[in-house]
Order: C-alpha cells, then structure tokens, then sequence
C-alpha cells in the first residue's frame, strides 16, 4: 500500500505545493503569453525607469528627496561592484550596471510585496535574456580589444602550463568561459528566486491549512510553527533579494572587465 | 514484513539533498577560516589566498561530483 | 600584468575573478570529459568510461585551477 499517495489523495490531509500549481500560471484574459511574471516585468521596467527618471533627471548639487535615494544607490553599484572590477573603465559601464541592479532587486522584491507575491526571476526565462545580454557584449567587447584570434587564444592558452596538458586543457577552458559562465550566471539568480518561492509558499501554506482551514488543538502549535517560519525566512528572502541583484550585476561587472583587458 | 513509511518521488534529490550538506558546511568553514586567517595576518594574504582558492576548488569538486552520482548510477 | 604594477585591487578582483569561476570550471571539466566517457560508453557498449570520464574531468579541472590561480 502507498501511504504517500493515500495521504495526497485524501482531503482532509495536508497537501504541500508542488512547483506546478506555484509556477505554471494561467494566461490572463486569453492572451497565450500575457502572464503574471511577464506583468510584472513590465511593471518593474516601470519602476525603475519611474525611480530613475525622478531621481536623476534633473540633478541638483545639493540633493533632495529622491535623488538622495538615487545616488546611494549609485554609490552603492559604483564603489561595490563597477570600480573593483572595472577600474578607470567604470563610469562607462554604469548604466548598464545601475539599471541591472535595480531591475533585479525590484524583480526579486516582489517576491515578498504583499498580493503580488511573485519573484519574476524564478522564470529562467527573464535571467537568461539578462545572462545572454552579458554574454554578447563580454565576446563583442573581447573580440574588439584582444582581437579575434587572440581573444580566444588569451581564453584557451592560460600561460604556466606544461606545453602538452594544453590538448586536454584547452577544451575544458573554452567550455568553461563560452557555455557554463553564462550558464551558472543564470541559474545563480534563477535558483535563488525559485527555491525561495518554494520555501515561503510551503510555510504560509502550512500556517494557513493548520491554523484556519482545520484548526485542531495538535495541529494549531504546527500552524503557529509555520507562520513563524514564514516570517523568519521572509526576512531572509530580503536579504538573499538584495545579495542576488548585488551579485548579477558583480559577475556582469567582473565578465565585462575580463573581456576588456586581458588575463595575466 | 509490513511497510510502514515509503518515500516516493525521485529519490536521487534526496540523495543530492544529503551528498550536499558535507561541502556545503567545508566551503563555510574555507571561507571563514581564511578570512578570520587574513584579518590576524594580512601579511601573508597571497599564502592563504592560494590555500583558500584550492581547498574551496576541491570542495566543490566533491558538491558537483554528487550531482552527477545520480546520472552515473542509473546506468548501474 | 608585471609585478610592479600590482595593487591590492588587483589582488582582491583576482580573488572574486577565481573564486566565482571555480565552479563552472569543475563543471565544465565534468561535462566534456564526462559526455566525452558517455559517448563512448554507448559506442563501445561498456559502462566504466562515463564515471572514469567524471574523475578524469575534475581532476583536470582542479589541475587546470591550481596551475592558473594556486600558485
């Protein structure tokens, strides 16, 4: 006899969330792609473009309401992520690197904005068209300052290493910087936003089944044990939001500079 | 005998599950170690630095190893 | 770059530069000469070469990062 499957079917058992019913949406009002993820993206787009506009648009020198907020984050991505890696190059690739920044985070924070409550990263969709944007520009810009031929050279021939381990080595370079970077640059942010979705869905779930749909004197202490839960990792999904955005547009920053000079 | 628990469902994310709580806890203590290491010496960042990066490498070699254990065993 | 002009923000961009490359590293070891020992596993019809191919691969890979970043 299968207990598991006897407990799924039955209805007065609890039932956790599979990631079909959390991530598989229905299309709203008929249109095939128009789901909630991609209203969210557009809503984020509006934003951040909203944010960036009202901040930076008109600059004073001494700065005033929201422009305040700005340009702490400005300083933020500038110090903490484009200068380490970037250098005298920095300022070029601010935009790029502030817009990310901000579009992730806001991507991730409506992951725990009460009624929306859907991280639009853990759609890989939306972190790849990101990664595969790095990506382009990281070969363009390695193929327009290292040359063709010697960008991939610099890439597959790292110096210091035994003429012959060169056969065996090579490949597994080229794999590494041309198929799984990019790859694990995604699923970083993908993963993340997933399984965090996971984690909150299945603790209010169980606060919510065990406290108000069967409230039983046993069951009211594990509804109680979920809500807590709940609570405590919706603090760390704030925190995880933030170090994920940080980190995508530290890695965008860090493929940039790989690609502008060359490794030593 | 009697069954009194099943586990059904794919097993192998259990065993990923388990196969990544040892590197998960040896790259926490590479990384704490060697920053607790650099800020005691920070003289001899370039040694730890090395030592850090290496033992990091092959943590993580064991992690990924457990995720294609499943892979492998399927065939067996 | 020459030694003399090294400053700790190159040391610190090497650092994160290795450390956030390590694992696509060791992946990617793992996945060609891992496919590579698949491959010929369903070539030759044996069944020893995919997990020799995965060691093989991490070894290379481990070998590959000290050589590049260890030293």
């Amino acid at each position: 006899m299968n207990a598991l499957t006897l407990l799924a079917s039955d209805p007065d058992k609890f039932t956790p969330p599979t990631p079909q019913e959390l991530f598989e949406l229905p299309p709203i009002g008929g249109i095939y792609w128009l789901t909630k993820p991609v209203i969210l993206a557009v809503l984020t787009s509006i934003i951040v473009i909203v944010f960036c506009w009202s901040a930076f648009a008109k600059p004073k020198l001494v700065p005033r309401g929201i422009q305040n907020v700005g340009e702490i984050g400005y300083m933020f991505v500038r110090d903490q992520v484009a200068r380490p890696f970037l250098g005298k190059d920095a300022d070029r690739w601010m935009g790029l690197l502030l817009s990310m920044f901000f579009m992730i985070w806001v991507w991730n924070l409506m992951g725990v904005i009460p009624f929306i409550q859907f991280p639009v990263a853990s759609h890989i969709a939306f972190p790849a068209v990101l990664a595969i944007t790095v990506y382009v520009i990281k070969i363009f810009l390695g193929v327009k300052h290292q040359g063709g031929i010697g960008y991939f050279k610099n890439m597959m021939f790292p110096p210091g290493i035994p003429k012959g381990m060169y056969v065996l080595l090579a490949p597994l370079e080229f794999a590494s910087n041309m198929i799984l970077a990019p790859f694990t640059h995604m699923v970083r942010l993908f993963a993340n936003m997933f399984a965090g979705h996971m984690l909150l869905a299945f603790f209010s779930m169980v606060g919510f089944w065990f406290l108000f749909e069967k409230l039983t004197p046993l069951g009211a202490a594990v509804g109680v044990l979920g809500v807590v839960m709940t609570i405590v990792f919706t603090a760390l999904e704030l925190l995880i939001q933030f170090l994920q955005a940080y980190l995508f547009a530290m890695l965008a920053a860090m493929y940039i500079g790989g690609a502008l000079h060359a490794e030593h | 005998m009697s069954v009194l628990a099943e586990v059904s469902g794919n097993v192998t994310a259990i065993g990923y599950g388990l196969a990544a709580i040892g590197p998960g806890i040896g790259v926490g203590i590479i990384f704490g170690q060697g920053v607790q290491a650099i800020a005691r010496n920070p003289e001899a960042y370039g040694l730890i630095r090395q030592n850090m990066l290496l033992g990091f490498v092959l943590t993580e070699a064991l992690a990924l190893i457990g995720l294609v254990a499943p892979f492998i065993l399927a065939g067996v | 770059m020459s030694e003399q002009e090294r400053r700790p923000e190159d040391d610190g961009r090497d650092f994160a530069d290795a450390a956030w490359s390590a694992p696509s590293y060791v992946l990617s070891g793992i996945a060609i000469y891992g496919g590579l020992g698949w491959l010929l596993d369903r070539w030759l019809g044996t069944s020893a070469l995919f997990p020799i191919g995965v060691v093989l691969g991490v070894v290379l890979s481990v070998y590959l990062f000290y050589r590049k970043y260890g030293r």
